[in-house]
């Protein structure tokens, strides 16, 4: 069975020169895989940002919301994980998009489910350019992400109801 | 869950059909699994698993066209599979469930190692549908879905 793996998966060279260096030059751009890494994670930063605001707001919804958070910073540490940082650049460790909590239960959870989607909309667009191992590794992402629309979902249908 | 996955092959060498062929193995296996899984199960529970059966037939239909597009001779279903435990009731028959769309989840996410982008994208999306069948049936989703945990 093919079986994809976060533990061994090969750390991602940094930069994207192959030839010698230049020690004159700056340093050299960063390589399409890092670039993805650090989209990704900070689109993993910008949700775990608005689970915990959203959590923060309506906090009968935590349980069922830590559940997932949890498996977001699950993401972000794998992701963190897969990357060297290149000289002069840090790993974003910034939430670039805080949305406002929306004024209703419903409404916070169909924020969230508008933002795991197009999450794993974006880690599906990373796929073609990325080394094969990180490639699984946005789709699992982007799997996760699908999983937890179905169940905002259906926390959507029993706030409702 | 957010254990951390360990691996069971190196997937930069995966071959396309060779991906496509375990895929194929994996929705075999879970078009049999359903037929044990759901003479267990009653209520809505044995129409989602009818459902889910069904879907896999149909996965395992596309599969095949596939292969046979790219010259290669489908993998067949096996007469009988040994199952991962005894299933006996309604709740071991909701487990197999579970664990037959974990398997065909990693399938899928082997396609996703091939260098081809449109087998990639394709693998990418088709795992998606078991995997939230998987969280489904087991009541809870898993951070990696797909990838092995140790």
């Amino acid at each position: 069975m093919l079986a994809a793996s976060t533990t061994t998966l090969p750390v991602f060279l940094a930069l994207s020169a192959c030839a010698g260096p230049n020690p004159l030059a700056g340093p050299p751009p960063l390589s399409a895989d890092v670039r993805g890494l650090f989209d990704a994670v900070t689109e993993e930063q910008n949700l775990i940002w608005i689970y915990k605001r959203t959590m923060a707001s309506y906090s009968a919804m935590a349980p069922a919301l830590g559940a997932l958070l949890a498996e977001h910073q699950a993401h972000l540490t794998q992701l963190r994980a897969m990357i060297v940082e290149p000289p002069g650049k840090t790993v974003p460790s910034t939430v670039t998009r805080k949305p406002a909590v929306p004024g209703s239960a419903a409404a916070a959870v169909a924020q969230l489910r508008t933002a795991e989607q197009s999450a794993g909309t974006a880690q599906l667009r990373r796929l073609g350019r990325a080394a094969a191992p990180l490639a699984q590794l946005y789709a699992s992402i982007a799997a996760s992400e699908a999983t937890h629309v179905s169940t905002l979902t259906a926390l959507a249908a029993g706030s409702r109801g | 869950m957010t254990a951390t996955p360990t691996p069971t092959s190196a997937p930069q060498t995966v071959r396309p059909i060779a991906a496509l062929q375990a895929a194929l193995a994996a929705e075999h296996a879970a078009v049999y699994g359903y037929g044990v899984a759901g003479a267990l199960l009653t209520g809505s529970d044995q129409a989602t698993a009818l459902a889910d059966w069904r879907s896999h037939e149909e996965a395992r239909d596309t599969l095949e066209a596939m292969i046979v597009k790219l010259g290669a001779t489908p993998v067949a279903a096996s007469a009988a599979y040994t199952l991962p435990f005894a299933v006996t009731d309604a709740r071991s028959a909701r487990r197999l469930a579970a664990a037959l769309e974990d398997g065909v989840t990693r399938a899928y996410l082997g396609i996703v190692a091939v260098s081809d982008t449109t087998l990639r994208t394709f693998g990418a999306l088709a795992m998606q549908t078991p995997a939230k069948r998987a969280a489904a049936w087991r009541g809870s989703t898993v951070a990696f879905p797909g990838m092995t945990s140790t």
